[in-house]
């Protein structure tokens, strides 16, 4: 007891006291956390309010009872006894731990013992605040949730994602833009400057100054470079983020490879400048008949009116010949313009083929090895098998003529694939159930890159002037295109040319039992009027007979004859001449209620939304499809 | 003699047919489009149609049917350059019509006349 009160009366004082006891004991009572005075017995003695309202009890029950009454043996002894001892030796301890109370149940607490001495210099006691955290911890747990998913929604993305400090410098990337740079470690990115990737350094730092104009601008395509030098086309996107100071933060760019994208536009190019040229020159080789036939009409009578081996008649003889020859060209020239209608029936490709090899066999320069590998030998396509003979043997001697002055190898493989894998190699829209997949390896001269683009123009060489027409693979390609099938070419200078031929397997399609009768109609509506031979393939045999148009006045046409009002509508989001809207509007116009299935491209989807609204849409698929999700979807839409 | 209507669009060639049907004695009425052959049509002077399929203003195939129907015992060789794209050539289509033979052109004139004549023959009711 301080002297200095006792001085100033023992009455006075003892007021002071409990006074100041009540002060004390009101803030202890009323702080939010447990606290209580522990002595090296590990008994309690003395607990606030807060602490007893936890136990759903009062002061004297726990007061004198040990730590070991009122958490139990297991809690003690592994949790608290540790801490008790460690604080027991001088320190104060902090640590956070899950427990239960009677009337909170069990929640985080953030838990301090500190030493206490009374009277001596001695620890004879302990003081124990228990502060409950469990608000805080949720947050931080939901916090740390956040985060988490956060992260695995960015790196499981598959846009490549990075974050750069004002001047360019790598500081994160995610998942998807490793393997867009293809490297493993996000180390080799970040701390490099952005500006490194790109092929044209000045492109950057002038993205960066729009950006600084902008805050947010999409660049469009550009070409980078990944860390094995391979140009990549990437899409970017940039967003440029401000700190409070409205001085630019970080920069972030989102990055999407746009290599199939090219891909597929490129080859879409390439077969719509195929079709330009192949309309032009069938136009001109249509004409070009007539005259041919005029110039054999007239030499057919000279050589009535000529004595039979005369010297004029041997020459008009040679006339006859130029014009038979020049009429093998024109005839090419309208296969590869598709102008020539194939007599289509089920072929055994690996009997063609079998018959093709047998052929090329008979005259295989020495130097050059045939080898051949069938698989799912029964397997047809709908093909002319002439044509098809024709198909193997120009890819044939292409292969062997590139090797003929080295000598090496010929490889051909015939395998069946789901077309369901091979939907996104393909440029088409529809995709059959399975292709037969024909490859010719050679080990020849191979191609330059920019070369294999165009060989399927017609009259484009590489050989010499003078040797070959030109005309070999573009008439291929029209035959395969005509099947609805498809060249791959991938090749090397000096190494070698792989052509990979696709064609679809022509199979019965029994799920769709309609009377055969009487077939029913189904409407396709496309811009591509070669889309719809696949389907109609498709439908062949079973009941349903397919209609289609591709412009406005012949649509309104076929829905306003009521006697001849398709059972289901397809239609394709490439029709150019007959928007969503119009169709929308159409079908309301002739009060149209026959079930609809939609095709179209993912992104797309704000126009066709217009038809999904008017409800009579029953099912929507996304290009490409296989022409199994379309049957699915007959079937499902007519029942 | 047996009148066969030539109809072709393309000048030489039906000058060319015109001179080699000439030569052989047959009677040629010419018409260089589908719309003149059928208007100018004289059902009993024609024995045998010889015609282009893609030609302006009505087509062969037009030409055909309509003919066919004013003159269904009439003889018809449909002659083409290689039908244009699309399902069903020219040809197999003239041929569903009622086309007795067709012709892929450029073709050899006699083989076209033996035709002709083979067509005449089993015309000739005994």
């Amino acid at each position: 007891m301080d002297k200095k009160y006792i001085y100033k009366g023992e009455k006075n004082y003892l007021k002071y006291l409990s006074h100041e006891k009540i002060i004390s004991d009101e803030i202890i009572n009323h702080s939010r956390s447990m606290i209580s005075i522990i002595n090296r017995d590990y008994v309690y003695e003395k607990v606030n309010s807060t602490f007893c309202n936890a136990h759903q009890t009062v002061l004297d029950v726990i007061v004198g009872k040990s730590l070991v009454d009122i958490w139990g043996k297991d809690v003690f002894e592994n949790s608290i006894k540790k801490n008790i001892d460690l604080c027991l030796s001088g320190k104060t301890v902090r640590y956070e731990a899950c427990f239960k109370t009677p009337k909170l149940g069990k929640r985080y607490f953030e838990v301090v013992f500190r030493p206490l001495s009374i009277d001596s210099g001695e620890i004879t006691h302990l003081l124990v605040e228990t502060f409950d955290i469990n608000d805080l911890k949720r947050s931080e747990q939901a916090v740390i949730e956040k985060e988490e998913e956060l992260r695995t929604f960015e790196t499981n993305l598959p846009i490549g994602y990075i974050r750069c400090d004002p001047a360019g410098k790598i500081l994160l990337v995610n998942k998807a833009m490793l393997r867009i740079m293809e490297c493993h470690d996000e180390r080799s990115l970040v701390n490099v400057n952005l500006k490194c990737f790109y092929q044209e350094e000045g492109l950057f730092d002038m993205q960066m100054e729009q950006l600084i104009d902008n805050n947010t601008k999409s660049f469009g395509r550009v070409s980078l470079k990944n860390l094995k030098s391979k140009e990549i086309p990437c899409r970017i996107s940039g967003f440029l983020a401000l700190d409070k100071n409205k001085k630019p933060a970080f920069i972030d760019f989102a990055v999407e490879d746009s290599t199939r994208e090219l891909m597929l536009e490129n080859r879409l190019l390439q077969s719509q400048k195929l079709e330009t040229i192949g309309a032009l020159a069938g136009g001109i080789a249509h004409d070009f008949n007539n005259i041919l036939a005029t110039i054999l009409g007239y030499s057919d009578m000279l050589l009535d009116d000529l004595p039979k081996d005369s010297a004029l008649s041997k020459k008009v003889n040679k006339i006859k010949g130029a014009v038979i020859k020049a009429n093998s060209l024109t005839s090419q020239i309208l296969t590869f313009s598709r102008q020539v209608e194939q007599e289509k029936i089920q072929v055994s490709v690996s009997e063609v083929l079998k018959e093709t090899i047998g052929f090329v066999k008979s005259a295989l320069p020495d130097n050059i090895n045939l080898k051949s590998r069938f698989s799912q030998k029964g397997t047809t396509v709908l093909a002319d098998p002439t044509q098809l003979f024709r198909v193997f043997l120009n890819l044939m001697t292409n292969a062997i003529q590139s090797m003929e002055e080295k000598g090496g190898i010929l490889t051909v493989n015939m395998t069946v694939v789901d077309g369901k894998l091979i939907q996104h190699e393909l440029n088409k829209d529809i995709v059959a159930d399975e292709y037969v997949l024909l490859t010719f390896k050679d080990t020849g001269k191979g191609m330059d890159p920019s070369l294999i683009s165009r060989i399927f123009e017609p009259f484009f060489t590489t050989r010499e002037v003078g040797k070959g027409t030109g005309l070999g693979l573009s008439v291929i390609h029209g035959i395969v295109t005509e099947m609805e099938g498809e060249i791959l070419i991938s090749s090397l200078p000096e190494k070698g040319s792989v052509f990979y031929i696709y064609l679809p397997v022509s199979k019965v399609y029994t799920e769709l039992n309609g009377n055969q009768e009487k077939k029913k109609k189904i409407l396709l509506i496309t811009g591509n009027k070669y889309e719809s031979r696949i389907l109609s393939l498709a439908l062949k045999n079973t009941g349903y007979e397919l209609i289609y148009v591709s412009d406005r006045r012949n649509l309104i046409k076929v829905l306003g004859c009521i006697s001849d009002c398709p059972e289901l509508i397809i239609y394709m989001s490439d029709s150019k001449q007959i928007q969503a809207e119009d169709l929308v509007s159409i079908f309301k116009n002739l009060k149209i209620k026959t079930p609809c299935i939609l095709i179209t491209d993912t992104n797309q989807e704000l126009l066709e939304e217009k038809i999904l609204i008017s409800g009579i849409v029953k099912q929507h698929l996304i290009k490409p499809v296989s022409l199994k999700e379309i049957r699915n979807a007959i079937q499902i839409s007519l029942k | 003699m047996p009148g066969i209507l030539l109809v072709e669009d393309d000048n030489d060639l039906r000058e060319m047919l015109k001179a080699s049907f000439i030569r052989r004695k047959y009677t040629v009425i010419e018409a260089e489009n589908g719309k003149d052959a059928i208007s100018h049509f004289k059902p009993l002077i024609t024995d045998i149609l010889v015609t282009d399929l893609i030609m302006p203003d009505e087509d062969g195939l037009k030409v055909i049917i309509k003919l066919k129907e004013l003159k269904p015992t009439l003889k018809i060789i449909a002659i083409s350059g290689g039908g244009k794209a699309g399902p069903g050539s020219y040809l197999n289509l003239a041929k569903a019509l009622g086309a007795d033979a067709i012709f892929s052109k450029p073709f050899s004139v006699n083989d076209l006349i033996s035709k002709i004549e083979e067509l005449l023959l089993t015309e000739q009711p005994v």
